[in-house]
């Protein structure tokens, strides 16, 4: 195969763009993508601060290192989750990037706040992913808030957006159906979110990642049970295959015709929000989530210190029938 | 010969021949954007000739959690 816009040897091959480039016709084409996006949803405006979630996987890393290139004012915010070899592989890998790359590094510990992710699992009674994405989404808005940023970005990809748009359709969700897209405008105290690789596949970023020398975190982390939506990213891959092209139709179809359709359902606020006496997240609740959850992490330690001593006991029957978690 | 070795399940597997990276990508059941095909620092396309005594990385992309 050769390169559609230089005719060198090619290195990569889409199928859905029915095209193949080189690398350097690749690192443009990318660039366009990432470019279209921020220039169609206004993801970015002149001047502003820009903080980039870094898992230390391919799509954050690359999205960092992409942002940076197109002279944005990025800064990287890693959540370390204390979890045993993986959280200090995975914080190794981000801080290593950043100092290669130089770019600016924020590191939030989450065993200094009292809240690492194994002592969620042992501690509270509900799945130890819902509480540590909460966590993570918690860190994320406050460190904007916080830092002064306006716009917090994520590196989710298109094969992330379809699938999750996929779920919610097989479940019609009118709420997420009626605002979700690869930008939520900033409102009661948070910054505005958004997802400039929404146009670009895994394997793209991937080719990414692996052009640009990208070392990335691939280990899974030890509590995960299989990824989100695998089956559905199967079954897309599987559509793919047979009608290139048919992922981008189907997102970019619902932001242009889906969403609009939905817009009036979802005018049902909630609660109004306030400052969280604690720590100042907006939340309805007075005390926000996160900051409750650190307060039954501690008493329930502070009760039970020789668990800490006991990694292979994961809850107790007590914790299980708790109805106040 | 041809050696392959898949990410991320850390398998090293062997192969008599294989004209093609499409011919090997089939065989392991991989749809064409479904991996990367690394070759000393390069990626292939699926047309790519393979030859004797090739080793071959093959990243999955799916991400796994
Ligand atoms: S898989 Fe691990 S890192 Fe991901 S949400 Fe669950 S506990 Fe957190
Ligand atoms: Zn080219
Ligand atoms: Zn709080």
């Amino acid at each position: 195969m050769i390169c559609r816009k230089c005719k060198a040897p090619a290195e990569v091959s889409l199928p859905s763009h029915n095209t193949a480039f080189c690398r350097d016709c690749f690192a443009i084409y990318f660039t366009r993508q990432v470019e279209k996006a921020i220039r169609h949803h206004a993801l970015i405006k002149y001047g502003e601060r820009v903080l980039v979630a870094l898992s230390g996987g391919k799509d954050s890393l690359t999205l960092m290192l992409e942002l940076s290139r197109l002279e944005y004012d990025v800064t990287g915010l890693h959540v370390d989750l204390g979890i045993p070899v993986s959280s200090s592989a995975a914080r190794a890998k981000v801080e290593g990037f950043c100092e290669r790359h130089g770019l600016k590094l924020n590191v939030v510990e989450l065993a200094k706040h009292g809240l690492p992710i194994p002592d969620v699992k042992k501690y509270i009674n509900r799945p130890v992913c819902s509480a540590c994405g909460k966590i993570k989404r918690h860190w994320f808005n406050r460190v904007a808030l916080e830092g002064g940023f306006q716009v917090l970005a994520t590196g989710h990809n298109l094969d992330d957006e379809v699938a999750r748009l996929f779920a919610n359709t097989l479940r019609w969700d009118a709420g997420y159906l009626s605002d979700q897209g690869p930008c939520l405008e900033a409102e009661s105290g948070f910054a505005r979110k958004i997802k400039p690789l929404y146009r670009l596949t895994e394997f793209e970023t991937a080719c990414y990642a692996f052009l640009n020398g990208i070392e990335i975190h691939s280990a899974p982390c030890p509590y995960s049970g299989g990824a989100s939506f695998t089956g559905h990213k199967e079954l897309w891959a599987n559509l793919e295959y047979t009608s290139p092209g048919t992922k981008i139709a189907f997102y970019d179809g619902f932001l242009l015709r889906g969403r609009p359709a939905f817009a009036h359902v979802e005018q049902q606020s909630g609660a109004a929000l306030a400052p969280c006496e604690s720590c100042g997240s907006p939340t309805s609740t007075g005390l926000c989530g996160v900051c409750r959850l650190g307060i039954a992490v501690a008493e329930r330690r502070a009760a039970a210190p020789d668990r800490q001593s006991d990694p292979d006991r994961q809850s107790t029957p007590d914790l299980q029938s708790d109805p106040d978690r | 010969m041809i050696t392959v070795f898949v990410e991320p399940d850390n398998e090293t597997l062997t192969f008599a021949r294989h004209n093609t990276v499409l011919m090997l990508q089939r065989r392991l059941g991989l749809r064409v954007n479904d991996a990367l095909i690394i070759r000393g620092g390069r990626l292939l396309t699926p047309d790519s000739r393979l030859n004797d005594g090739d080793e071959i990385r093959i990243r999955k992309v799916m991400s796994t959690g």
